[in-house]
């Protein structure tokens, strides 16, 4: 029973150590996940037959920085339809919701403002997740600027 | 717009889920090493005074927040302070660590002073003279400036609500609820993960003991090699 105890405790302290984002060297293996260079310039996905395309600014992508997003689509939604929005987060980390709001600028554009917070891990591999209602959601993988 | 009550809740929930999400991993280490300090003390009340003053803190960023209507400006104006912040909280736990398991004659500190004797400990307390139990009020407010991301997060939304009210005080009063709504949110996992450890059965073991004082020290290194970094 004695041992016992002593495991269940090291198992406990450990996982928390081990769960302590940024241990020196994590975030790496989610770099292998970005899909887009916003600092080069906008990306482009395929969501059903809607080509979406992401463009962050200022260039190079700042984090802590008020940041301008521009969402363009290959053609207008219909109208009434739910404006389509942006949240911002990492990938396997919980930072909280952040949405980006959208508003439709014209010409199958919709704009809005955001910040792409830092993370004390060091990690710098972000996720803008664009929702267009009734169709789907595109997935842009990307580094973000400490 | 959301409405003020489903505003509060949506944040009081957010606190929750990242509380077990993501707090457990960042402030964890924290309250664990404020609960192996304690020893066999009663660790309720130093925790209610900790969380109390992260809230505390949390409030009043949200306030600031709220009545500049901007996120960024403020926080790269405590960008330095949080920086220095997380430097102090890594060397506060590596000394804890290092007074725990026996290595520095420091007696533990904060909380049990069956171990008092060692010259920095009797000046130190001479210099607290404060019941130790309070001294989680302080250090709450202190470390409730940690560099955090889903704390920012929620900064940011507390922001464009403060932008969105109608007077200045409206601006701060909903910036300071939302954020002590957050904060109260995550309490219940940093408790649970302190409760954890604090189990007294578990305390007793020296082994234990010895096991969570090196486990102090390398969450002062990480503490302080991040800060570093920021």
């Amino acid at each position: 029973m004695k041992h016992l105890v002593n495991i269940f405790t090291v198992v406990l302290l450990t996982a928390i150590l081990l769960a302590t984002p940024g241990q020196i060297s994590a975030g790496d293996k989610f770099q292998e996940l970005i899909n887009c260079n916003l600092h080069a310039g906008p990306c482009t996905q395929l969501l059903s037959e809607q080509t979406v395309i992401l463009e962050v600014s200022p260039r190079p992508v700042k984090a802590m920085r008020d940041l301008a997003f521009k969402v363009k689509l290959n053609e207008k939604l219909p109208p009434n339809t739910t404006l389509p929005y942006i949240d911002l987060g990492m990938p396997g980390m919980n930072m909280g919701p952040n949405r980006v709001q959208l508003k439709f600028t014209g010409k199958a554009t919709y704009e809005g403002r955001g910040v792409i917070v830092k993370c004390p891990s060091g990690r710098r591999t972000w996720r803008a997740t664009i929702t267009i209602p009734d169709v789907g959601h595109a997935d842009f993988i990307f580094d973000v600027i400490y | 717009m959301l409405s003020t009550e489903t505003l509060y809740l949506l944040y009081l929930s957010t606190g929750f889920t990242v509380g077990f999400g993501h707090c457990i991993g960042m402030c964890g280490p924290i309250v664990v090493t404020f609960s192996l300090n304690l020893k066999e003390k009663n660790i309720f009340v130093p925790q209610l005074f900790y969380h109390l003053g992260r809230i505390t803190t949390y409030a009043l960023l949200g306030g600031i927040v709220a009545a500049v209507g901007s996120f960024t400006i403020v926080a790269a104006n405590i960008e330095s302070v949080q920086k220095g912040v997380m430097i102090f909280a890594g060397a506060l736990i590596i000394l804890m660590g290092l007074a725990m398991g026996g290595w520095l004659p420091l007696g533990r500190v904060f909380g049990d002073h069956s171990n008092a004797g060692g010259w920095i400990t009797t000046s130190f307390n001479k210099l607290l003279k404060v019941n130790s139990t309070f001294v989680y009020l302080p250090l709450g407010l202190l470390l409730g400036l940690l560099p955090c991301g889903p704390v920012y997060t929620a900064l940011i939304g507390a922001a464009r609500t403060g932008m969105e009210a109608n007077t200045l005080y409206q601006s701060v009063f909903a910036g300071m609820g939302l954020m002590a709504a957050f904060g109260i949110g995550t309490v219940p996992a940093l408790f649970l993960v302190a409760k954890l450890v604090d189990m007294g059965w578990l305390k007793s073991r020296n082994f234990i003991y010895r096991f969570g004082a090196v486990f102090m020290i390398i969450v002062g290194i990480i503490f302080i090699v991040r800060a570093i970094r920021f």
